[in-house]
């Protein structure tokens, strides 16, 4: 089935990658979720839960603010905090929260992805 | 300058900035609380509000990154950028191809030093103060007819108002219906123990009849501040001297 491969190996390939992005100087680390499962790799683990519920009520809020002002579907959000940064990508039903310092340019993790 | 001359005044820098920046479709400021503070002519306050209020959800959950400075949603055909400005956020909704940099320089440069201006030219910092929502029970009756422009609330309320206004008695108060309508009346508190703490407003009938609302539905009430009246009281006197 060409098509469930080709997800698999997009999935493979995400890992991959994020393992890359995950090494990179300033990146804290990402939550990753799916209709079915859940990945967390943080530096802090304590803080997952929290992070967790920031990346939620972003999505829930983002696509509220997108369907209030007529934007369409919510592609990326993009928070900076005082001290971290929380890049969120949405695809499909999948959505992966990449937290990062602040000096950190999160354009070219989000090219790094290559989430086309 | 009062609250509502502040307001217009960055209302009419908003639509500017709107003229000048096509690609910022609208614009609205708020404050930490979500209260709507000025928008420009093309968003609906009711729109703006609740805009406001979906993103105090997102700003609560932010300490653990810090708090929050700035918010980008990109979506497939556009964006909102909000931005925080000391105690207040700018939101702007832009095209999807909106230059971020340009957006930046608009929130952190231009806003900001007009909010300054604005500022400098007060005789005291503002105040906005998130309406209450309480519910109406009408008064009638023969004690109604002699206090027919005041309302009544619970004096823990007057009190919370007061210290915002670092202690300043609040005499007059807006009441907002759900329908639009609205009334600025005198207030005082309820002197009734029986009635503390349960969320009441008592207003008279003939107020109720401007504002369209009865026994048992809900209004927004906000205080004004004691600062005008206090204000026109000391030009009074003055003139009598």
């Amino acid at each position: 089935m060409p098509s469930k491969r080709k997800s698999r190996e997009k999935i493979e390939n995400l890992s991959v990658a994020l393992e890359k992005i995950k090494a990179r100087e300033g990146v804290i680390g990402y939550i990753y979720r799916d209709s079915t499962s859940a990945s967390v790799d943080l530096r802090n683990p304590t803080k997952t839960i929290e992070y967790a519920a920031l990346s939620a009520t972003a999505r829930e809020s983002g696509e509220y603010l997108s369907n209030t002002f007529n934007l369409g579907d919510v592609n990326t959000i993009v928070l900076e905090g005082g001290d971290t940064k929380m890049l969120l990508l949405i695809f499909g039903d999948r959505r992966l929260s990449i937290f990062m310092e602040n000096n950190v340019d999160h354009n070219t993790i989000y090219d790094d992805l290559s989430l086309t | 300058m009062n609250k509502d001359v502040f307001a217009a005044a960055l209302r009419n820098s908003l639509n500017e900035i709107r003229a000048i920046c096509p690609d910022v479709g609208s614009s609205f400021v708020f404050t930490k609380d979500g209260v709507v503070v000025a928008g420009d002519a093309h968003v609906d306050n009711t729109v703006m509000e609740k805009a406001a209020r979906s993103f105090q959800n997102i700003a609560e959950k932010t300490d653990v990154v810090g708090g929050l400075d700035t918010l980008l949603i990109d979506g497939d055909k556009g964006k909102v950028y909000i931005s925080c400005l000391d105690n207040l956020y700018l939101a702007m909704i832009t095209s999807k191809d909106a230059d971020i940099a340009y957006l930046r320089s608009i929130a952190h440069v231009i806003v900001p030093t007009i909010l300054k201006l604005l500022e400098s030219i007060l005789p005291t910092p503002l105040k906005f103060v998130p309406p209450q929502q309480l519910t109406v029970e009408t008064l009638s009756g023969f004690k109604a007819r002699f206090t027919a422009d005041t309302v009544e609330i619970h004096q823990e309320i007057l009190k919370r108002w007061s210290e915002i206004f670092d202690g300043q008695g609040i005499n007059k108060v807006e009441i907002e219906a759900f329908s639009g309508k609205t009334a600025e009346c005198k207030v005082k508190a309820i002197n009734n123990s029986n009635l503390e703490g349960k969320g009441l407003i008592r207003i008279p009938e003939k107020i109720c009849q401007i504002l369209e609302v009865k026994t048992g539905e809900l209004v927004r009430i906000k205080p004004i501040a004691p600062q005008a009246t206090t204000s026109l009281w000391q030009a009074l006197k003055e003139i009598q001297i």
